[in-house]
């Protein structure tokens, strides 16, 4: 079964990987996170990989998608690791978050796994 | 009527006057823009300042020529000002002074009055009028020099200043994906931004795992500065980077203090070594002494 606008790949036996493409709809966010964490959890997954390299800019709308998504399938036993975020996202990311988000960040799934987390 | 006819009859006596002395005008210009930019000052060829004086002619007509010539805002007059803008910048590039292309500008005007001088035909009125029209152009044209003077300036003042940010914040890869970034003066917001920018790109770049900031060479920090560096860390982080924090003086860390400024989520170490240390353990590089 596959989500309008994100491509949700398995990877290695636990993970998963999302790419988002263009047409992703974050207006649609509770069919989204439904079909995401439905997903997730019939593969018995324990790690989302969420692709951000194609997100030059994260507003808070996106942002406040993000922290859905990793609080959703966190309910699930999920965690959410955003890579390959760019450095105009994470300097206007940085400008408005207050506090720690509630998913993990790293450079690549390499960068990732290298450190043991 | 009688009034708006006169710049007329003044504009086309001068074109006729151009048009008739055009060799001798040119000849003498040339002469002393030879003078000026030529020969041992080497800020213009021999061909180019022919060309100029040539291409000056050319707009001068064009200007005299046009509806009304008078009009500052006419193409014909915008074009003239544009090319001494562009003759002035290329003169001030090659290490020309803009006293001289001012006294040269004079001397076109001077060159201009004396051939009026040598019309008999035209009545007081007539060299009246000329006369004030060739001082609001070339007053005009001074300013339009004045104006290239003043961009160049800034475009110097402004490179040199990037050159400064760029020397003053040295972002080095002191090992695979370690990089280090030493502060040194005063951190104001815009200098931060900057910093923040560069080093996140060279993140980006180098693929890099950790970064240590050392601020050893800070001397004093804001309200303002002290949340841009909170959120260089944080964006560092959310790159997926590993920030440090070292050489944080006492009384910068007493400001830090006092200003409430949360560093729960920051790492900070004594000194630079330290915070290079730390970023080896974290990555799992273990430096050691030869075994003897």
């Amino acid at each position: 079964m596959s989500i309008p606008g994100l491509h949700l790949t398995r990877i290695g036996s636990d993970d998963f990987l999302l790419e988002a493409t263009r047409s992703l709809n974050i207006r649609d966010q509770d069919r989204l996170l439904e079909g995401i964490a439905s997903r997730l959890q019939q593969a018995r997954a324990s790690r989302l990989y969420y692709d951000l390299s194609e997100q030059a800019l994260i507003d808070p709308v996106y942002y406040a998608w993000l922290d859905a998504l990793a609080r959703t399938i966190r309910a699930i036993n999920v965690e959410m690791v955003c890579i390959h975020m760019q450095p105009t996202a994470a300097f206007a990311l940085a400008q408005f978050i207050r506090e720690k988000p509630a998913f993990e960040t790293a450079l690549d799934i390499f960068g990732w796994q290298k450190t043991g987390q | 009527m009688a009034q708006q006819k006169k710049p007329e009859t003044a504009s086309s006596k001068l074109t006729e006057l151009l048009k008739l002395q055009v060799g001798s005008i040119s000849e003498t210009i040339e002469k002393e823009g030879q003078t000026l930019f030529g020969g041992s000052n080497n800020l213009l060829g021999t061909d180019e300042i022919n060309d100029f004086c040539i291409e000056f002619l050319q707009l001068l007509v064009a200007l005299l020529e046009s509806r009304d010539p008078h009009d500052d805002a006419s193409p014909q007059f915008h074009a003239l000002e544009m090319y001494f803008n562009n003759l002035s910048k290329q003169i001030l590039v090659r290490g020309g002074r803009v006293e001289d292309l001012v006294r040269y500008i004079q001397f076109m005007q001077r060159t201009l009055i004396d051939a009026l001088g040598n019309d008999k035909r035209s009545t007081v009125e007539d060299a009246r009028s000329m006369l004030l029209f060739l001082s609001g152009l070339f007053n005009e044209l001074i300013l339009a020099v004045f104006q290239a003077y003043l961009d160049e300036k800034e475009r110097t003042v402004y490179a040199q200043e990037a050159e400064l940010r760029e020397t003053a914040t040295p972002i080095t890869e002191i090992w695979d994906g370690v990089l280090t970034l030493p502060i040194i003066g005063t951190l104001d917001s815009s200098r931060t931004m900057l910093v923040m920018e560069a080093l996140l790109n060279r993140i980006a770049k180098d693929h890099a795992n950790a970064v240590v900031i050392d601020l050893t060479g800070v001397k004093n920090i804001d309200s303002q500065v002290s949340h841009h560096l909170i959120q260089m860390v944080r964006a560092v982080q959310l790159m997926g980077s590993d920030a440090i924090i070292t050489g944080i003086r006492p009384e910068i860390a007493r400001a830090l203090i006092s200003l409430n400024i949360d560093m729960s989520n920051v790492t900070t170490r004594a000194s630079l070594s330290d915070g290079l240390k730390e970023a080896f353990r974290r990555m799992g590089i273990q430096v050691s002494h030869k075994a003897a």
